[in-house]
């Protein structure tokens, strides 16, 4: 039953979405002002590749020691939102870009 | 259906669309019509060299230049509007206005809009409705309804990027050079033009109780780039300028045609119609007429270009004349704070009047969640009834009484023509405003019936 709820919890790789307010981004911009906020979401075991499992193998076998890897592909942004603009409590308009996600994929 | 709604809208203002119902090509598709035509082609070649290069009174001293611009009345080509936003809107307005500028009497001061008529107000009452009863009913009574109006946007995607284009564009400034007015006023263009009525209006005539919230909407259009400048020029200097543009002086037109005050109107505008002129004042902004709040006051909207009657000689009061359109119009004024006060989105309560009648003057309130509640429930009603909320300014009273206009679509199709008896005068002063209103509504039905 733990593998069931385990799987529940772990949707695959995904565009999720909150709507938050411009301070709590936590950019240190001061404003009311209510964006949205895209972000990716999810595993990616079924894109794990014959690179992923070589890695593994290799830090196993203790081939690999010091360095940091990642041994198994990652849900991440493969294409960012268009730029966000926004009014501060100064009444200063401010341009963020990069700041949500448009697109995901496991890398 | 779509006849009940076209039957429902509100009447085109008589006088104003000389054919009711008849709707207008538009002059892209007339110049084609003419092109077809050798006679009519050679007529509008021959205008468009008068008029190339050369003023208006050289040009009609010129017989052969008379005899076309009359053989050019009786062509497509005269008759014809254009619609903002539409493709090729430039090359519509070039056409309109090589016909048009040779039949004004020189400089008018109110010049007809060569754009078509706004008649599909009730649609975008309902389109408000529903953004409107999307609100959150718990942050109503302290809320910030231009901060509300940002959030409406940033949540709309197309909104959102249209927003940011204009504001990242509007407010670039680099070490030696302020912003670029030119690209910002392209990008603002493009927002209102792109960008549906319901998210640009909420952003623009956002209602405000602080000033932080007037600070707010004062700032929508980035006036820093967009409207101010060094120096204030003369207001028909500006106006000049304007009408060497034929954007500018359409949009000018567009704008004296639906927002001139009128004390025929118990709102004071032309028609009732408070959508048209909204839509005329943004369709302003991005051009040198481009017109602002000027302060942040949450009391009294005043609203300007940037110009002054400094400097203005002998055309003093033609120029004050002018400037009072924006500072001074109870039309404006009353439109921008019904929108608001979600007065004009006010659909009626539970029940729909029987008939179509004046209900009893209600009190003004203030508190617009209970009306916008109110308007959401009539989305499950089977028989839809538009009202609009009427505020009557008068130009000195500091009262302000309001009224409710209701109309069902039912009634309009059923009840009206045979029985026009219905109307029932419960205040005897407004029955005037309503014979004037209602009575041209019936031979358009008609017409319209018969199509």
């Amino acid at each position: 039953s733990r593998r069931k709820r385990a799987r529940a919890r772990h949707k695959p790789c995904a565009l999720k979405e909150l709507e938050v307010s411009v301070s709590e981004l936590g950019l240190g911009y001061e404003s009311d002002e209510t964006v949205l906020f895209r972000y990716c979401s999810g595993t990616c075991e079924a894109a794990i590749r014959s690179y992923d499992l070589s890695l593994k193998s290799m830090r196993s076998r203790r081939k690999i020691k010091k360095e940091k890897v990642r041994a198994r592909p990652c849900c991440r942004p493969l294409a960012y939102d268009d730029d966000v603009s926004f009014l501060d409590a100064y009444n200063r308009y401010y341009t963020v870009n990069e700041l949500s996600a448009k697109e995901c994929g496991c890398v | 259906d779509e006849i009940l709604r076209s039957l429902a809208g509100p009447p085109s203002p008589p006088g104003q669309d000389p054919h009711g119902w008849r709707v207008p090509v538009d002059c892209v598709r007339a110049n084609e019509l003419c092109a077809a035509e050798p006679s009519c082609s050679s007529r509008y070649r021959t205008l468009r060299q008068c008029l190339a290069g050369r003023d208006r009174n050289t040009m009609l001293a010129n017989k052969e230049c008379q005899a076309a611009l009359e053989v050019l009345q009786e062509s497509p080509l005269y008759d014809c509007r254009c619609k903002r936003g539409m493709k090729k809107e430039l090359q519509c307005l070039q056409i309109y206005w090589s016909i048009h500028l040779g039949l004004t009497e020189g400089e008018e001061f109110y010049e007809a809009s060569p754009y078509e008529p706004v008649t599909s107000r009730l649609s975008d009452i309902f389109r408000l409705a529903s953004i409107f009863s999307g609100m959150d009913p718990a942050t109503n009574s302290k809320s910030n309804h231009c901060l509300d109006a940002a959030k409406a946007c940033n949540l709309n995607d197309n909104c959102k990027r249209l927003r940011s284009g204009y504001i990242s564009t509007c407010s670039k400034v680099s070490a030696t050079e302020h912003c670029s007015r030119r690209k910002c006023h392209k990008a603002l263009r493009q927002f209102f033009d792109r960008v549906p009525s319901e998210y640009t209006y909420r952003l623009l005539f956002c209602s405000c109780k602080d000033q932080a919230c007037a600070e707010r909407r004062r700032q929508t259009i980035v006036p820093s780039c967009s409207y101010e400048d060094k120096e204030k020029p003369n207001c028909l200097d500006l106006r000049n300028t304007c009408r060497t543009d034929h954007l500018c002086r359409s949009r000018l037109a567009d704008f004296h045609t639906n927002c001139q005050a009128s004390f025929q109107s118990l709102t004071s505008c032309p028609g009732d119609n408070y959508q048209a002129c909204l839509g005329s004042y943004a369709g302003l902004i991005g051009f040198d007429m481009t017109p602002n709040y000027v302060d942040a006051s949450t009391t009294s909207i005043t609203i300007s270009p940037w110009c002054s009657c400094k400097g203005s000689g002998n055309m003093e009061e033609e120029c004050e004349k002018f400037l009072r359109d924006f500072t001074e119009n109870p039309c404006l004024r009353n439109a921008i704070q019904a929108f608001g006060n979600g007065t004009d989105v006010n659909l009626s309560p539970k029940n729909p009047s029987p008939a179509v009648t004046l209900p009893p003057k209600m009190e003004k309130s203030p508190a617009l969640p209970d009306d916008i509640n109110d308007s959401n429930t009539m989305y499950d009603t089977s028989v839809i009834t538009t009202c609009t909320s009427v505020q009557e300014h008068g130009p000195k009273l500091n009262k302000s009484k309001e009224q409710s206009l209701c109309y069902s679509e039912t009634q309009l199709t059923t009840d009206i023509m045979p029985d026009q008896k219905t109307f029932v005068d419960q205040k005897a002063g407004g029955s005037r405003h309503w014979a004037g209103r209602i009575l041209p509504v019936v031979p358009i039905l008609l017409l319209k019936l018969a199509l």
